[in-house]
C-alpha cells in the first residue's frame, strides 16, 4: 500500500495541530484556580469550554482526513486555483524583509528598516531593480517618519539618521 | 418618528462640522483607494489605523473609519471591472459581468452603473438604518446579560458556519479566536490566563497585531508565494461614462432589488456582503429580459451585486451600533475602535453618546454623496492608482502594516508576533480556514464571557436561565439548528450516495 498522498498529509498535520492546541489549552485550563465568586463560574470555565471546542474540531478534522479528506478543501493543484507553483524565492524574500526590519528598527532606525523591508518585499514580488526599490523605500520611510513624528506626534526611532532627523520630533 | 428626525438633524449638525467633514472625506477617499487596490481591504486598513485612536477625538475618528468601510465597497468595483481581479471578496459577483463589459469596450457604463447603484443603495440603506436603529434599540433595552450571551453565541456560530467553505474549519477558527481572546488578565478576578509569564502577553493579544498579521503579512506571504509571477491584464478605460437610456432602464430595478436583498443580509450575522451579491446576481440573471447576455457583459449583473454590497455594508451597522454585535471582520475591528475610546456600542450608546452615534449615521449620507463624486468624475485618478506595479504596492502595504503594529508599544516583540500571525494567515489562506471567525472571536469573546458570568451571577448560578428566558432559548435553539441541519443533510446525502 502506498503512503497517503501529500495532500492528506498536510491535512492530517493541521488537524492534529488543532487537536494538540486543544489538548494543551485543556491542560492549562485545568491548572487555573477555581477562584469562583458568588457567580459560581471562575476564570477557568471559559478556557475549559474553548479547549473542549478546539479538541472536538481537531478530532472532527482528523475524522475527515480518514474518510476521504477534508470536505470542500482548497484544490491542491495551484493551476486549479489560478495560481503558480509555490515560489520559495518569493516567500523567502518577503520573510527576509520582515526579519531585516525587526533587526534594524532599534539600531538603524525606522527609516532604514522601512527601506530594507520595502526593497526585500518588492524583490519577493519579482522586481529586479533593487537599487531603485531601495531608493523608493527610503523616500517612503522618510515621508512616513516625518508625517508620524511631526504631524501625529507618534514617536518612531530615528537610529542612524538621528543627526539628520534629530530635530524632527521637536 | 419625530424623535428620530430630531436626532438625525442634530447628527447632521455634527457631521457637517468642517473638521468632521474633513475626517469623512479622508475616510471615503482612503476607502476608495484601498477598495481599488488589490491586497488591502477595509478590515486591514481600519486595523492599521487603530493606533491613531490614541491621538484623535472619537467622533472624527469613527466617522473616518466608517468612511473607509463603506468607501471600500465603491472602490472595489473599479478594480473588478478593469482588472478582473476582485479588489475585495464582495466584488467577486461583479467580476462575472463587469470585466466582460470592459472587454467589449463598455467599461464606462459598467463603472457608472456601479457607482450610481452604490450611491442609490448606500443612501436607501442608510435611510433604513436610520429608521430601524431606534426600533432595535427599544427592543434591546429590555435585553439582559442572558439575552446578550445567547445573541453572541448565535453570532459566533452563524459567522463561523456560514462563512467559508467548511463549517468545521470555520468553528475551529472561531475557537482559536476565542482562545486568543482569553490570553491575558481576566477582568473579573485578575487571574492571569495563557500568558506563560510573558509580559507582552499579559495585556492580551492586540486586535491590531492579529488583524494586520492575518490580513497584511499573511496576504503578502501568500501572494508572493503563489501569485507574484502571474501577469495581469488591465482593461483600457474606454467608452464614455454616460449610460444610455437602455442602460438606465435595465439598471435601476436591479439597484432597488439588490438593496432589498443586501440590507437585511447585512443585519444578520451572515458574514457581510458576499452572499447577498451572489443572490442578487442570480436573481438578476433569472429576471432579465436578456438572459443570453449574461456571461457576455449584462449590465444588470454589475448593477445588482454592486448595489447589494453597499446596502449590506449599511446593514452591518445595525447590529453593530444597536447591539454591539459585529457580523463581519471589519465590523469587529470597528467595535475595537469604539472600545479604544471606552465606548461600548449597544442600546445605551444611543442614549449616552447620542450626538456621536447620530453624527456617525448622518456622516454616511454625506459620505455617499462624496463617494459618488469621487467615483464618477474622478474615476481616471483611481485607474492610475491601479497601475502601481505589484512589487511596489506590496512593499508599501507591508511598510504601513508593520508601522501600525509597531506603533502600539514601539516593540520588536509585536513585530515578531506579527510574523507568527502572518504565517498563520498564510496557512489559513492556503488550506481554506476563514479569517473572520478568528477576528470576531478575539474581540467578541471577552464580552461574551463577561455577559455569561453576569447572567449566572443574577440567576445565582443556575445555568437553566439561558433556557427559561424565551428570547435566549429561541436564539440558542436556532444556533443548534444552524449547526445540525447542514450536517444532517450532508450525512444523509453521503449515505444515499454510498448505497
Amino acid at each position: 500500500m502506498a503512503g497517503p498522498p501529500a495532500r492528506s498529509r498536510a491535512e492530517l498535520v493541521l488537524s492534529l495541530g488543532v487537536l494538540a492546541l486543544g489538548i494543551g489549552a485543556t491542560y492549562i485550563a485545568f491548572s487555573l484556580p477555581e477562584t469562583s465568586s458568588y457567580a459560581r463560574v471562575g476564570p477557568n470555565f471559559m478556557p475549559k469550554v474553548v479547549a473542549a471546542g478546539l479538541m472536538v474540531m481537531g478530532l472532527w478534522l482528523v475524522a475527515e482526513v480518514f474518510t476521504g479528506g477534508w470536505r470542500e478543501a482548497v484544490p491542491d493543484d495551484p493551476a486549479a486555483r489560478g495560481e503558480h507553483a509555490f515560489s520559495y524565492v518569493g516567500f523567502a524574500w518577503v520573510s527576509a524583509g520582515l526579519f531585516a526590519q525587526m533587526a534594524l528598527i532599534h539600531t538603524a532606525g525606522f527609516v532604514v528598516a522601512a527601506m530594507a523591508l520595502f526593497a526585500c518585499v518588492a524583490r519577493g514580488f519579482g522586481s529586479t531593480r533593487f537599487a531603485r526599490d531601495l531608493a523608493l523605500g527610503l523616500v517612503l520611510g522618510l515621508g512616513v517618519f516625518l508625517f508620524f513624528v511631526k504631524f501625529l506626534n507618534v514617536n518612531l526611532p530615528a537610529g542612524w539618521l538621528l543627526p539628520l532627523l534629530g530635530g524632527a520630533g521637536l | 418618528m419625530t424623535e428620530t428626525l430630531q436626532a438625525l438633524m442634530s447628527g447632521f449638525g455634527v457631521a457637517l462640522l468642517p473638521v468632521n467633514l474633513m475626517w469623512g472625506f479622508i475616510g471615503v477617499t482612503l476607502g476608495t483607494a484601498i477598495g481599488v487596490l488589490p491586497g488591502v481591504g477595509p478590515a486591514l486598513t481600519v486595523a492599521m489605523l487603530l493606533p491613531l485612536t490614541a491621538k484623535l477625538e472619537p467622533t472624527g475618528a469613527l466617522i473616518m473609519f466608517a468612511g473607509i468601510y463603506y468607501g471600500a465597497m465603491y472602490g472595489g468595483s473599479t478594480t473588478t471591472i478593469l482588472l478582473n481581479t476582485p479588489g475585495e471578496s464582495a466584488s467577486i459577483a461583479t467580476a462575472l459581468e463587469g470585466n466582460k463589459m470592459a472587454k467589449n469596450g463598455r467599461a464606462g457604463p459598467a463603472l457608472a452603473t456601479s457607482a450610481i447603484g452604490s450611491f442609490v443603495a448606500g443612501t436607501i440603506a442608510t435611510l433604513l438604518l436610520t429608521l430601524l436603529a431606534p426600533i432595535v434599540v427599544d427592543v434591546a433595552l429590555k435585553f439582559g446579560p442572558t439575552e446578550y450571551f445567547a445573541l453572541m453565541v448565535f453570532a459566533f456560530v452563524t459567522v463561523a458556519s456560514v462563512l467559508g467553505a467548511s463549517m468545521v474549519r470555520g468553528l475551529a477558527m472561531l475557537f482559536l479566536g476565542l482562545l486568543f481572546g482569553l490570553v491575558g488578565i481576566d477582568d473579573q478576578t485578575g487571574q492571569m490566563r495563557f500568558a506563560f509569564g510573558v509580559p507582552e502577553l499579559m495585556d492580551g493579544i492586540d486586535v491590531v497585531v492579529l488583524a494586520v498579521g492575518l490580513f497584511a503579512v499573511g496576504e503578502g506571504l501568500y501572494v508572493a508565494a503563489y501569485q507574484s509571477r502571474v501577469k495581469e491584464e488591465l482593461e483600457r478605460m474606454s467608452g464614455s461614462l454616460m449610460m444610455s437610456r437602455e442602460d438606465w432602464k435595465r439598471s435601476w430595478p436591479a439597484w432597488l432589488r439588490a438593496t432589498a436583498i443586501g440590507f437585511p443580509f447585512g443585519t444578520i450575522p451572515a458574514g457581510g456582503a458576499e452572499i447577498p451579491t451572489f443572490l442578487s446576481y442570480a436573481l438578476e440573471k433569472k429576471l432579465s429580459k436578456h438572459p443570453e447576455e449574461f456571461g457576455h457583459g449584462a449590465i444588470e449583473g454589475v448593477a445588482g451585486p454592486e448595489a447589494a454590497n453597499n446596502a449590506s455594508s449599511a446593514g452591518v451597522l445595525v447590529p453593530l451600533l444597536t447591539l454591539g454585535i459585529p457580523t463581519s471582520a471589519t465590523a469587529a475591528i470597528l467595535l475595537a475602535a469604539f472600545q479604544n475610546y471606552g465606548l461600548q456600542p449597544g442600546p445605551l450608546l444611543f442614549q449616552t453618546q447620542a450626538t456621536l452615534v447620530w453624527g456617525l449615521i448622518a456622516s454616511m449620507y454625506v459620505g455617499n454623496i462624496l463617494l459618488l463624486i469621487l467615483n464618477l468624475p474622478l474615476i481616471g485618478l483611481w485607474v492610475k492608482v491601479l497601475m502601481i506595479p505589484r512589487p511596489l504596492l506590496y512593499g508599501g502595504i507591508l511598510v504601513f502594516a508593520t508601522l501600525g503594529a509597531y506603533s502600539l508599544h514601539q516593540s520588536v516583540v509585536d513585530l515578531a508576533t506579527l510574523y507568527v500571525f502572518g504565517l498563520l494567515g498564510f496557512i489559513m489562506r492556503r488550506w481554506g480556514f476563514p479569517v473572520a471567525p478568528a477576528v470576531i472571536g478575539l474581540i467578541l469573546g471577552p464580552l461574551a464571557e463577561s455577559q455569561f458570568r453576569r447572567a449566572l451571577a443574577i440567576s445565582q448560578g443556575d445555568p437553566m436561565v439561558f433556557l427559561t428566558h424565551p428570547i435566549s432559548a429561541v436564539l440558542l435553539a436556532l444556533t443548534l439548528l444552524l449547526v445540525l441541519v447542514p450536517w444532517i443533510i450532508r450525512v444523509v446525502r453521503e449515505r444515499r450516495k454510498g448505497v
